[in-house]
């Protein structure tokens, strides 16, 4: 039981934005429910609200007239798992959601977009739709905007969105190139410990996620690419991580020192697929 | 605040009034006295509150009742038709594949669920199936034996034509 709270089923959008804007920071909106609800529960959360966003529909996935793709921000992650959309245009996706843990139930419950919205550090969705590209879109009063997921995610479990805000669908470019993915944790049903994508191409590019308290992108991948001794590619790589972020599974200093080893073995993925200057 | 919500459970339609943040495993238990679905962890860990909802399996613990307006959910009640055991509830059974009982509502949903996919897993794929579902007595080994029991169980009924019905 979730006590105190209303729950609210807005018939469409207008109504939708309408009680956002109505009940302000009080209201939270439902994705999946699976952090949110058992979170409300114990009170580690608080709201007088739930918005549930059923009538809206946002479980589709398309495909964007650029090639890429448009998420319902309320997929499944077995939706994902089932589309042959996601194979062809953002088969990372694919591989997330394949390793998302709690059984077919939680696969069948949670959705990208709540994983978004709830910004976890040690959660994989950030750094995948950082290292993809993503444009989150979110509807509020004032109508739609549309924010990068560099932008979108703000700090660990903070986003850009506002309280009188929803989000409602994730843009992907068309993302074909070759790609690592590598996930560290400690048991089998743990949250990620720290996780990397390599992506290979003509936009090459690599992105780290539970070390920091946002996706860290590197900028600088020659010592990836140029046969630097690993040990000294793991200490430029900590030496990037400049404030890095821990929880009761792994403390800061911990992230940091497995940031490096987890970015070279995403980067040795994608090359066996075929991308990326070897060294 | 509470509010009526409209959900068919076990091919029953109901009206079943419940306050805005009852969970479904709640409205299935207190309401409607299902209480074959049990209540574990509340956060989704062990699977115990397993049901079936609009043909996907989901923890009830992590879904709100009123989210539940037009669903149609199966519980262990409903499972199979009452007086027969599912093949999958069977070979739980011969293998010995539980002691207390406590998850087994749970794990036989994700153990069908598997095999309505997936008619020939392998053992890694069995056991990933029942990775959302805690079993605090057995150590799984009579699970993947009771697994692979159904799978020829199900096989053997669907040559003779006899395949399981779904309540």
């Amino acid at each position: 039981m979730i006590g105190g709270v209303a729950y609210h089923r807005p018939a469409d959008r207008e109504e939708l934005v309408a009680t956002l804007a109505d009940l302000g920071d009080q209201a939270m909106v439902l994705g999946g429910g699976t952090m949110m609800n058992p979170a409300l529960g114990r009170r580690e959360l608080s709201a007088t609200a739930i918005v549930d966003p059923a009538a809206l529909g946002l479980e589709w996935v398309e495909t964007s007239v650029d090639g890429g793709l448009v998420l319902g921000a309320r997929v499944s992650y077995t939706t994902l798992l089932r589309s042959e959309l996601i194979v062809e245009r953002a088969p990372l996706l694919r591989t997330l959601a394949g390793g998302i843990t709690g059984g077919a139930q939680i696969r069948n419950q949670g959705t990208v977009g709540g994983s978004a919205c709830y910004a976890n550090p040690a959660s994989e969705v950030p750094a995948c739709l950082c290292a993809l590209g993503a444009t989150l879109i979110l509807l509020g009063p004032g109508g739609e905007r549309k924010l990068g997921a560099a932008e979108f995610f703000e700090g660990a479990f903070t986003t850009a969105r506002r309280a009188d805000e929803i989000l409602t669908a994730i843009e992907l470019p068309a993302m074909t190139a070759p790609y690592g993915y590598y996930k560290l944790k400690l048991s089998e049903s743990s949250w990620p410990i720290a996780t990397a994508v390599a992506i290979g191409g003509d936009d090459e590019r690599i992105v780290i996620g539970g070390v920091a308290a946002v996706p860290l992108a590197l900028a600088d991948r020659k010592w990836l690419a140029g046969g630097e001794e690993p040990a000294q590619v793991d200490a430029t790589i900590a030496g990037l991580v400049a404030e890095p972020w821990g929880d009761v599974l792994a403390d800061g200093e911990y992230r940091r020192q497995v940031a490096g080893p987890v970015a070279r073995r995403a980067w040795e993925r994608m090359q066996s697929q075929g991308g990326g200057a070897r060294s | 605040m509470s509010g009526k919500v409209g959900i068919t459970v076990n091919g029953i339609a109901h009206e079943v009034e419940c306050e805005d943040g009852e969970l479904l495993v709640e409205v299935l238990r207190d309401r409607l006295a299902l209480t074959g679905t049990h209540v574990g962890c509340m956060n989704g860990d062990c699977g115990a509150c397993t049901v079936e909802r609009d043909g996907e399996i989901v923890k009830s613990c992590l879904v709100l009742g009123r989210s539940c307006e037009g669903s149609e959910v199966t519980t262990i009640e409903g499972f199979s038709p009452p007086g027969e055991l599912d093949p999958v509830a069977a070979a739980m059974w011969d293998e010995d594949a539980f002691q207390c009982g406590f998850c087994l509502p749970g794990m036989l949903f994700a153990i069908r669920d598997l095999l309505d996919a997936n008619t020939d897993p392998e053992d890694d794929e069995i056991r990933e199936a029942i990775a959302g579902n805690l079993c605090r007595c057995t150590g799984y080994a009579n699970h993947v034996a009771a697994v692979r029991r159904a799978i020829a169980a199900r096989a053997t009924d669907s040559a003779e034509g006899d395949a399981p019905q779904r309540a």
